[in-house]
């Protein structure tokens, strides 16, 4: 049996957290969760190079900013997935505060940066676009067509074990 | 002569009358064609009938609504039979479902203690009886309403980590149960802003889902069947056992200690708890 980690996954309103998920596991709870009590959690194994890892991801309702979100919903997680809207800049206008905000509540857990919805970009805008994001070492994504969305979950996975 | 003058004075003194029979009579034989012939009736009377209508559909209520209710509540009163049956058909699948679910987990637990009762296990029941001064049926119904542990989980405070968990019927994932539980538990603590106070029970139809906090775990016990006081203070015996005996184990060699070896002491720690030996 693999090891389990908890994975939060944050970021505003709208950048795709939900979708991300649903592109990358099967639903088993309803999605009504949500709006209820602001969490809904799912899992998924992923197969690494140490081993395997059970990840208990927690998707939490967007907002503004993590702050916002109470603490008992992070503590915990052994991982972050902070996810962006390439087309939106103020979900990635103060990331800088939000990463390191995060880094002091979190101090062990690795995060990973996912800018997502790149398949609304065209091939010249995507250039464009990555060069002026305020961000290194991140994962472009979509989770409309699922590129790179099991590169992202995976990366984490890779950095729990 | 006289009687042809008597003839002729009645026609001089009668001639009025005659003509209001003859008019009278004209009258209510044109009466009488209308009320014979629906065609010729329908025009006349259907004006008032729509105005009555009408009428009648505004007022009903006030009207009728007095002597309806007094009515149906005479007529359950009276013939309770009769409104069973006619209710049956709307209602009768639903409870027939119900009881019938409810005889059949009966059965099996009558059929289980009727094993029982030639086993060792009804000797002492017996025994037990006989020293206790109860009647073996009445012993044998307590055994049958006993609640029992469904599932028991142990979470990691804050992280909603499953540590280990033991469940007699195949449900859900239960890392996910373990994780929505937890936030359940935060999530209504936070609303509610109680400080250091916990959520220490849910109930949920048949189901009473029972929460102790530790210092950095939390055991969940999902509980079927009636609870009553002396229940829960077995339960908060085996509780604290179950800490020193397993929980502490755990914590002191977490490294060494496999999920699958949690469950395991788990398992066998509880099931002496459902099988009555604590």
């Amino acid at each position: 049996m693999g090891k389990s980690k908890k994975v939060i996954l944050l970021g505003n309103f709208g950048v795709g957290k939900t979708s991300l998920v649903r592109q990358y596991v099967f639903h088993k709870f309803s999605e009504d969760y949500m709006t209820t009590i602001g969490v809904r959690i799912d899992k998924k194994m992923v197969a690494v190079d140490k081993g395997e890892v059970s990840l208990i991801i927690w998707d939490i309702a967007g907002e503004s900013t993590h702050q916002k979100i109470p603490d008992s919903y992070k503590l915990g997680a052994h991982g972050i997935i902070y996810v962006i809207d390439v087309l939106r800049p103020s979900t990635y206008r103060a990331i800088e505060d939000e990463i390191s905000s995060l880094q002091n509540l979190l101090p062990n857990a690795p995060i990973i940066k996912v800018a997502n919805k790149i398949d609304l970009l065209t091939e010249k805008e995507r250039i464009e676009i990555v060069n002026n994001l305020p961000l290194n070492d991140y994962v472009l994504c979509s989770a409309k067509n699922g590129e790179n969305v099991e590169t992202a979950f995976h990366k984490l996975a890779g950095r729990l074990i | 002569m006289d009687k042809q003058k008597f003839e002729v004075l009645k026609d001089i003194l009668f001639e009025d009358a005659r003509k209001r029979n003859e008019e009278l009579t004209n009258k209510v034989k044109a009466i009488d064609d209308i009320i014979s012939d629906r065609e010729k009736l329908e025009p006349k009377i259907a004006p008032i009938l729509e105005d009555q209508v009408e009428y009648l559909e505004k007022n009903f209520p006030s009207l009728f609504g007095t002597a309806i209710t007094a009515s149906i509540r005479k007529q359950i009163k009276e013939s309770q039979d009769e409104v069973v049956d006619a209710l049956y058909p709307i209602i009768g699948k639903m409870i027939k479902k119900y009881i019938s679910r409810e005889l059949a987990l009966l059965s099996e637990r009558i059929d289980r203690q009727l094993e029982k009762a030639f086993s060792w296990e009804g000797w002492v029941t017996r025994i037990k009886a006989w020293f206790g001064g109860i009647s073996e049926k009445e012993m044998m119904m307590k055994e049958l309403a006993r609640p029992v542990l469904e599932e028991i989980f142990v979470i990691q405070q804050q992280s909603g980590m499953l540590i280990g968990s033991y469940s007699k019927n195949k449900t859900l994932d239960k890392d996910m149960i373990a994780g929505m539980l937890t936030a359940i538990k935060t999530f209504v603590q936070d609303a509610f802003q109680g400080g250091n106070q916990e959520v220490e029970t849910i109930e949920y139809e048949n189901y009473k889902i029972v929460i102790n906090n530790l210092r950095s775990y939390y055991v969940v016990l999902v509980i079927t069947g009636f609870m009553n006081t002396d229940f829960r203070s077995q339960l908060d015996e085996i509780l604290v056992d179950f800490q020193k005996e397993v929980l502490e184990k755990y914590l002191a060699n977490k490294e060494t200690f496999s999920k699958d070896r949690l469950t395991q002491l788990i398992k066998a720690h509880f099931d002496k708890f459902n099988n009555g030996e604590k």
